[in-house]
């Protein structure tokens, strides 16, 4: 009985450290993950804060003013803009049509034993990290663009009446069609693996009553694949246009840092991380500092909203696929 | 009465009750009083009451939904782990209402132990999977663990067959193992009452068998309560038989009156098997 | 043509589409691969990994920058691994649903895909414009705010993964909470756990615009995390956009370098990953 006892009393010890370890354990994990959330909010006024002095010296006009003059101070943020926006869209009318046959590939086509050899070799490619995108292009694919391809589309395209003028100018290599291009390459690997996790959610019954009723794959992905996953897949194409958006390393090498706009995609221009990777260490003045972190709040916001939109989207594919 | 019932095979219990307990009568280890339980604002469970007596077996029995494992989650508040879930009644245990809020239930855990439908072996050795619950509570010397852990093990009648590789996995167990392996996990820490929730349901007959074997000899030294969908199982391992219908009890007797000469038709129906 | 003769058609296509899809990927991947080694190869001497960036037009190597790179990973992996484990505990553990680990999960995935270099401006105004000067210490920290989101969101995952079933037994034993999430749920979620780390280092292995502000470039060797640092990253940057033949060289082998340890390690944490599911 008296080892009864002993132990009684030696059980309330750990039962009194146990509880004490829960409340401090409990307030530890608590704490990292309000952390979390103190980073995001600090990157929200730390941008704003810094941006303040360029917004307020230049208003809105900021936002559409197409000139970027460190001498005379005068900044306007519309070709970085125009230049993130225009090499994204590339980015994305190459890059959705690609990932998607990646995806039907590797979900409807492909033999059970290279599904997952492939799906990791493409996704290797979003594992390469963009510095070195950016030398293979300067290095390797601007040169080889210049050479051949671009002659090749200013023959062609570059001779059309009306949207001639898209694809005009010298052949430099270098320029918002490479970056956005390169860009490209770089975020179907993420498009593609997210529309391969949504094509699987598809119940296998849903697709064989298809099958079962005569219908080609082409028509069974078309019809029943796709309207099934149709708000994972926008979610998808978002995170890739997050990516493109943001994506510094490979498009600075590429795109020619030219503060202006051009019609034609050909020429150089910048874009808004572009701008800030090759600037902002050499930025002299108060208020070509803040013109620049005004630059990154613009970025932050844009990213922000297609990031969220994205996300919003793919809650919505779980919510549904779970019922 | 019940074709059921003329099978005439001796439930392993009597058998085991006559030997281990012959003369002291069935002592009340716990009491369930006005027991109600909710999953949200659905009633699982509704007015409960029936007593569990110590050194036997007591089974629930009943169809899927009846709110028999339930109940039994009542007993160690495990339910507690998942928000909106609530008990409401008494429990009683030794003459103390574990439903209070003043229990602690981590202690009032320590001195119930529970085994689940699926095998749950810890991400550990053997030997640590045994002496998890041991060393939550009390300081043990070495040589006094490895005794400790030989006799949870022997308990289980898993020693044999573990006692050359107890630093390996618990995982590389066979089902039936690892099921014992629980068993043993849960007689380690010295409990009073034991509850399993239909233990054998995962295993092959051969391992469900040593199972109901090592629940009789168990049933010398706690209080135990079996949820089974089983009715054969009932009948053979168990003294006092509960049989739960839509989160009511229906009839709560000795588990050879209620397979035979059941009072409620419900009851019969089911022992039947007309439903369920 | 017939209906189905056309739907045929159609549907050979489109399925030739796909095909010719992933070759294209498949394409780019040899082509950015083999032109890294062709040029990487010829830098790989020991001279690079024994001497300092040289100025340009004398021969070097890139030991600092490989030394700053290490450091500067090693420590935001040390900062972000413990942190992200932390909050992903949080949401997996004891969150269920709540509206405050709604939120946290929903900034934690956007952080997870927000442009790095919007991080670096983040650290170069809380450190370096604070301290007044470059430094290592920032650089790390830019880094481990990329780490934080990545292991947040395995180590969340993974332990989503671990059955209640194995929550319940050990609660049944009468362990306290946060024995139950460190002794049996971290245990049985580790492998997944430890391939969310090794995909982290990845990422920040080839990171540069975190690293443009916070921790610059340093020519030299430093151990002084309280300066400037080289990197691989950057000094890669700087190099490749010079006309200097030997500073290209010695780009195209750093690329080389941060590529294969990327790839390493990317593989590495697969083959960690599904090593479980063969042994189950």
């Amino acid at each position: 009985m008296s080892a009864d006892i002993a132990i009684t009393t030696r059980v309330a010890e750990q039962r009194r450290r146990g509880a004490i370890g829960d409340v401090v354990f409990r307030a530890l994990t608590f704490l990292f993950a309000l952390l979390v959330l103190l980073i995001l909010g600090g990157v929200i006024v730390a941008l704003v804060e810094g941006a303040i002095p360029a917004l307020r010296t230049f208003g809105v006009s900021f936002l559409y003013a197409e000139v970027w003059n460190p001498v005379t101070e005068k900044f306007g943020a519309l070709a970085p803009i125009y230049g993130t926006l225009v090499t994204s869209a590339i980015a994305m009318l190459i890059g959705i049509p690609v990932a998607f046959g990646v995806a039907v590939f590797i979900t409807e086509i492909c033999p059970i034993q290279l599904k997952r050899p492939l799906a990791t070799m493409i996704e290797l490619l979003a594992a390469i990290p963009s510095i070195i995108y950016g030398i293979w292009g300067l290095f390797v694919f601007a040169p080889f663009v210049q050479q051949y391809i671009e002659p090749a589309i200013i023959d062609t395209l570059g001779q059309v009446p009306g949207i001639g003028a898209l694809f005009a100018g010298p052949p430099l290599g270098i320029g918002v069609l490479t970056a956005g291009f390169i860009l490209a390459i770089m975020v179907l690997p993420f498009i593609s693996s997210i529309m391969r996790d949504v094509f699987e959610t598809v119940p296998p019954m849903l697709k064989e009553s298809a099958y079962g009723l005569g219908a080609t794959r082409t028509e069974v992905v078309w019809q029943v694949v796709l309207p099934f996953t149709r708000i994972g897949v926008v979610g998808g194409v978002m995170l890739g246009l997050g990516r493109a958006l943001g994506e510094t390393m490979a498009v600075t090498f590429v795109i020619g840092n030219a503060h202006r706009i051009s019609a034609s995609i050909l020429q150089p221009g910048t874009t808004i991380s572009a701008s800030l990777a090759n600037e902002f260490t050499e930025a002299v003045g108060d208020l070509y500092l803040s013109s620049l972190i005004a630059l990154g709040l613009v970025l932050f916001v844009i990213t922000f909203i297609v990031l969220a939109i994205a996300k919003f989207m793919l809650l919505e594919l779980q919510k549904r696929a779970g019922s | 009465m019940s074709p059921a019932t003329s099978r005439q095979v001796m439930p392993l219990s009597l058998a085991g009750s006559l030997a281990a307990d012959p003369e002291a009568a069935p002592r009340q280890k716990v009491l369930i009083r006005n027991v109600d339980f909710f999953y949200g604002t659905f009633k699982a469970l509704k007015n409960v009451t029936m007593p569990l007596h110590d050194k036997r077996v007591t089974a629930f029995i009943g169809p899927s939904g009846c709110g028999k494992s339930t109940l039994l989650r009542v007993l160690n508040r495990i339910y507690e782990l998942y928000p909106g879930q609530r008990a409401g009644g008494e429990v009683i245990i030794d003459g103390e209402n574990i439903l209070s809020p003043r229990v602690d239930l981590n202690l009032l855990r320590a001195r119930i132990g529970m085994v689940f439908q699926k095998p749950t072996p810890f991400p550990m050795s053997i030997y640590d999977n045994i002496a998890f619950g041991i060393r939550l509570y009390e300081k043990v010397p070495h040589h006094e663990l490895d005794d400790r852990v030989e006799s949870a093990l022997r308990r289980a009648a898993l020693w044999d067959e573990v006692k050359d590789k107890l630093r390996q996995s618990g995982l590389g167990l066979s089902g039936g193992q690892q099921q014992r392996l629980c068993i043993a996990r849960a007689v380690a820490v010295r409990p009073e009452i034991l509850l399993l929730d239909e233990p054998a349901s995962a295993l092959d007959p051969l391992s469900t068998q040593r199972i109901e074997e090592l629940i009789a000899e168990l049933k010398a030294d706690y209080c135990i309560a079996i949820v089974t969908h089983n009715m054969q199982q009932a009948a053979r391992s168990s003294d006092y038989t509960a049989f739960m219908y839509l989160g009511e009890l229906i009839e709560f007797d000795e588990t050879e009156r209620i397979f035979t000469r059941p009072k409620q038709k419900h009851t019969e129906d089911y022992i039947t098997g007309r439903f369920g | 043509m017939g209906v189905y003769r056309r739907r045929r058609l159609v549907n050979r296509m489109v399925m030739g589409l796909a095909v010719a899809a992933t070759a294209f990927g498949l394409l780019w991947l040899v082509l950015v691969l083999w032109t890294l080694i062709e040029n990487g190869v010829a830098a790989i001497t020991r001279a690079l990994f024994s001497q300092m960036t040289p100025p340009p037009g004398s021969a070097g190597g890139l030991l600092n920058a490989i030394f700053g790179s290490v450091v500067m990973t090693l420590i935001a992996t040390l900062i972000g691994t413990p942190t992200g484990i932390l909050a992903g505990t949080f949401l997996a553990e004891y969150s269920r649903g709540g509206r405050f680990g709604e939120v946290v999960r929903f900034i934690n995935d956007i952080l997870l895909s927000a442009p790095s270099i919007i991080v670096g401006l983040f650290v170069y105004e809380i450190m370096v414009v604070k301290m007044g000067h470059f430094s290592a210490w920032a650089g790390a920290v830019a880094l481990a705010i990329i780490v934080i989101p990545v292991v947040v969101r395995t180590t969340e995952d993974m332990l989503n993964l671990v059955p209640n079933a194995l929550r319940e037994a050990a609660s049944a034993l009468g362990s306290p909470k946060w024995k139950v999430i460190v002794m049996v749920s971290y245990r049985a979620a580790i492998q997944g756990m430890v391939t969310g780390v090794m995909l982290a280092v990845a990422r920040i292995a080839g990171e540069t615009a975190p690293l443009l502000f916070t921790a610059l470039n340093n020519q030299f060797w430093s151990t002084n995390m309280n300066g400037p640092m080289a990197n691989l990253p950057v000094v890669i940057f700087q190099f490749a956009m010079s006309p200097y033949a030997d500073w290209q060289v010695l780009a195209w082998g750093g690329a080389l370098l941060i590529t294969i340890t990327v790839l390493l390690l990317n593989i590495g944490a697969r083959a960690l990953a599904s090593w479980g599911t063969f042994k189950q």
